[in-house]
């Protein structure tokens, strides 16, 4: 009984401060919720649109007011981005990082995605498929968006799934990296911007067969699908390249003390761990894993997450160095994009650097940007948006020259080999190699 | 190979150093819902409250750690107070109600800390002094975890003393019995029951404090470590310092020496436990409806 108690109350709770999350995120979008002719101005006015009136309805004749282009939709008509991201619940931290790096492309590029104005609707996921799916319905129902983007977590993504392809809306995925999304569950509606969890886990995995003879890995991940991904991922890539592994351990998630696994890792003859673990569960794994003397015998190897974003690996502090991820990104990345991409997100974060998250919804949004720009900013027929952002073409991003697969839907992009180094007082994702560009298989 | 034994009995060890961290947890939990009937919600808030008092004082020096077991223990006293004044006008009320109450409570204090100190994770390195592993057994072993076996043995005989030892505690032991009697003898039990839930929060926040540097802080480590607490109560039986103890001991071995030996039965173990304990002993192992 106490336990139901606790349940249903958490519940209400997550719920009600989803409404408050949204509330404080996105004050206007409430009213804009309510389609009045009156709210409209409101919400168009940083857009610097005068008469919006009703963006997706191709039905209509273009408004007088309009210039006149060869496109049924003015350039001018603001375009309606939904960004669905956790800002409530355990996933409440990482969420904003997904907004700043939407908007920092944003307002590299004047507040403009294919050459309109963007509006931006922000809804509070709770990182739990049951709201994301609502918060979802809603952004399509109420908030006429044609395009949405974030998405945290794979189990938001595969339960918002049938609703997009149902719907036909476009879905950029920024994040969540479950292998299924544009496997099993694959639709013509939606593509993402960030990886797959076979992508980096394979990369680390050729890697280590290539590049470390004599070694004997120990695989270890939180017992969870994205967990069991990424080992499947290190294997395939492993074994491809020669590697032999020694034994696999899966710790639940929430595991609050690792010494009896870690006890069993020691005693396996391993000169190596591929681990993986999400969110708190990395900084007590990796904390603990050097405390028991591992980290110097077994050298930690793992996709990014493992030390990923920098509050992770701030929170792990000396017990993170020296651990190499196969990762999309660092901020350590020497190119002129990141650098402005970095100052840019330094400036509104009290200097925290950006990490994965940010950079992938950046590339959701310059993807978004270079397809709709192939169509003058017209999202009138889905099926021409689909086909440009599968055509998008090879753009360069601060991480890299990204292309879309346009089989799968999913990123080919480079990964880079990273560790962790000491700088000043905390911690950065040192950039060692370029593992060069990795695709999913399908 | 490194020998199993000694692997094994390290795991023995370690399991008594998250059994003790757990006990200085649940000791005040099961007290106050000995005494009072309510499970108090809020317990896992307060916990977490120590934490972050952890991280925001203990950083600072060598004197820092102690200063922030102080500290923790005043917020933790306070706010246990403050519960006792709050659950006062529902006295008469229903179980539920009042057990809503600290929910609420839990989650104000919850939402407090997250403005405080935010949603992100911390770590709190440990004291200067006790940093580093040391060989045990020809495996590599942290030295805190050793410290907080000597402090949660310390913590452990104090409680003990005063609840079984004392007339204070002979008094608190006839509450959890017959809290009506005690009261019709002329002792003033609100009061006790208010001094029972400042000493039992107070007692959460130090273990909120000396737990930090093992576990990592984040929002959500609350009700992990309130399920645990509840688990140790349910196994130790209600109202029973005793039962507190060896419930958390035998959970901190479940959690560390039954892993180590069935690491695939890991997620299963600590609910597989209590189910055995409660189908021999449905009211805990030293539970007083029992006994009593």
């Amino acid at each position: 009984m106490d336990d139901q108690t606790l349940a249903i109350g958490r519940r209400q709770f997550l719920a009600g401060v989803g409404k408050a999350g949204v509330l404080m995120a996105f004050p206007g979008f409430l009213s804009a919720c309510g389609g009045g002719a009156e709210d409209e101005p409101a919400t168009a006015d940083t857009a610097g649109a005068t008469d919006p009136g009703d963006p997706v309805d191709e039905t209509q004749p273009p408004s007088p007011t309009a210039e006149p282009t060869p496109s049924p939709v003015a350039a001018a008509d603001p375009l309606r981005v939904g960004l669905l991201i956790p800002l409530s619940g355990n996933l409440a931290a990482i969420g904003p990082e997904l907004q700043t790096g939407l908007e920092i492309y944003l307002e590299q590029h004047g507040g403009a995605l294919g050459g309109r104005p963007v509006e931006l609707l922000v809804e509070d996921s709770e990182g739990v498929p049951e709201a994301g799916v609502r918060k979802a319905q809603r952004m399509l129902r109420e908030g006429n968006v044609e395009v949405v983007t974030g998405i945290l977590s794979s189990p938001v993504a595969l339960g918002v799934r049938d609703l997009f392809h149902e719907s036909r809306v476009p879905l950029i995925i920024s994040n969540a990296a479950a292998n299924a999304i544009t496997r099993e569950a694959l639709s013509p509606y939606i593509f993402r911007s960030a990886f797959s969890n076979y992508q980096p886990s394979w990369a680390m995995g050729r890697w280590l067969g290539e590049n470390v003879s004599d070694a004997q890995v120990f695989l270890t991940a939180a017992d969870y699908a994205a967990g069991t991904e990424m080992l499947e991922g290190f294997r395939t890539g492993y074994e491809e390249a020669g590697g032999s592994i020694v034994g696999e351990i899966l710790p639940p998630l929430q595991t609050t003390d690792y010494q009896p696994f870690l006890a069993g890792i020691a005693d396996s003859g391993a000169n190596a761990v591929f681990a993986f673990f999400p969110g708190g569960d990395a900084v007590t794994f990796v904390q603990q894993y050097a405390e028991f003397g591992l980290k110097d015998a077994m050298p930690l190897y793992g996709p990014l997450g493992l030390t990923d974003p920098e509050q992770i690996l701030a929170a792990q502090g000396p017990a993170a160095l020296g651990i190499r991820t196969a990762s999309t990104y660092s901020s350590e990345l020497d190119n002129d994009l990141n650098a402005e991409f970095v100052e840019a997100f330094v400036a509104r974060s009290d200097g925290v650097l950006p990490s994965p998250f940010a950079l992938q919804s950046h590339n959701a949004a310059q993807l978004l940007d270079v397809a709709l720009g192939k169509l003058d900013g017209d999202t009138s027929d889905v099926e021409a948006v689909v086909d440009a952002l599968e055509n998008v073409g090879t753009f360069e991003t601060p991480a890299g020259a990204f292309e879309m697969d346009p089989a799968t839907h999913n990123p080919v992009r480079p990964f880079y080999l990273l560790e962790a180094t000491q700088a000043g007082e905390g911690s950065v994702h040192e950039v060692v190699e370029d593992l060069g560009p990795v695709a999913d298989p399908g | 190979m490194p020998d199993l034994f000694a692997t094994y009995l390290v795991s023995v060890l370690n399991g008594v150093a998250i059994g003790v961290l757990l006990f200085m947890m649940a000791v005040g939990l099961s007290l106050i819902f000995g005494l009072m009937d309510v499970l108090n919600l809020a317990h896992g808030a307060v916990f977490l409250i120590g934490s972050y008092v952890a991280f925001d004082v203990a950083g600072s020096g060598d004197g820092g750690f102690l200063l922030a077991v102080a500290a923790a223990l005043a917020v933790g006293l306070l706010v246990g107070g403050g519960l006792a004044v709050c659950l006062r006008p529902l006295r008469r009320r229903g179980h539920l109600d009042q057990v809503l109450l600290t929910l609420g409570i839990a989650f104000v204090l919850l939402n407090t800390s997250a403005m405080v100190w935010g949603d992100d994770f911390r770590s709190v390195p440990a004291p200067t002094a006790l940093q580093g592993s040391g060989a045990l057994l020809g495996q590599s072993y942290p030295v805190y975890r050793l410290a907080v076996i000597v402090i949660g043995f310390v913590v452990a005989a104090l409680v003990y003393a005063v609840f079984e030892r004392s007339r204070l505690g002979a008094i608190l032991r006839a509450m959890v019995d017959d809290r009506d009697m005690v009261d019709a003898l002329g002792v003033d039990t609100r009061a006790l029951t208010g001094g029972v839930l400042a000493a039992g929060s107070g007692l959460a926040a130090v273990g909120g404090v000396i737990g930090a540097p093992i576990l990592s802080i984040r929002p959500g480590l609350e009700w992990e470590v309130l399920i645990l607490a509840l688990i140790v109560v349910v196994i130790g039986g209600l109202g029973s310092v005793k039962g507190a103890f060896v419930g958390a001991l035998l959970i901190g071995q479940v959690q560390s020496l039954g892993v180590a030996l069935l690491p695939e039965f890991a997620a299963f173990a600590l609910f597989g436990a209590m189910a055995v304990v409660l189908l021999v002993r449905p009211d805990g192992l030293f539970g007083q409806v029992a006994t009593g």
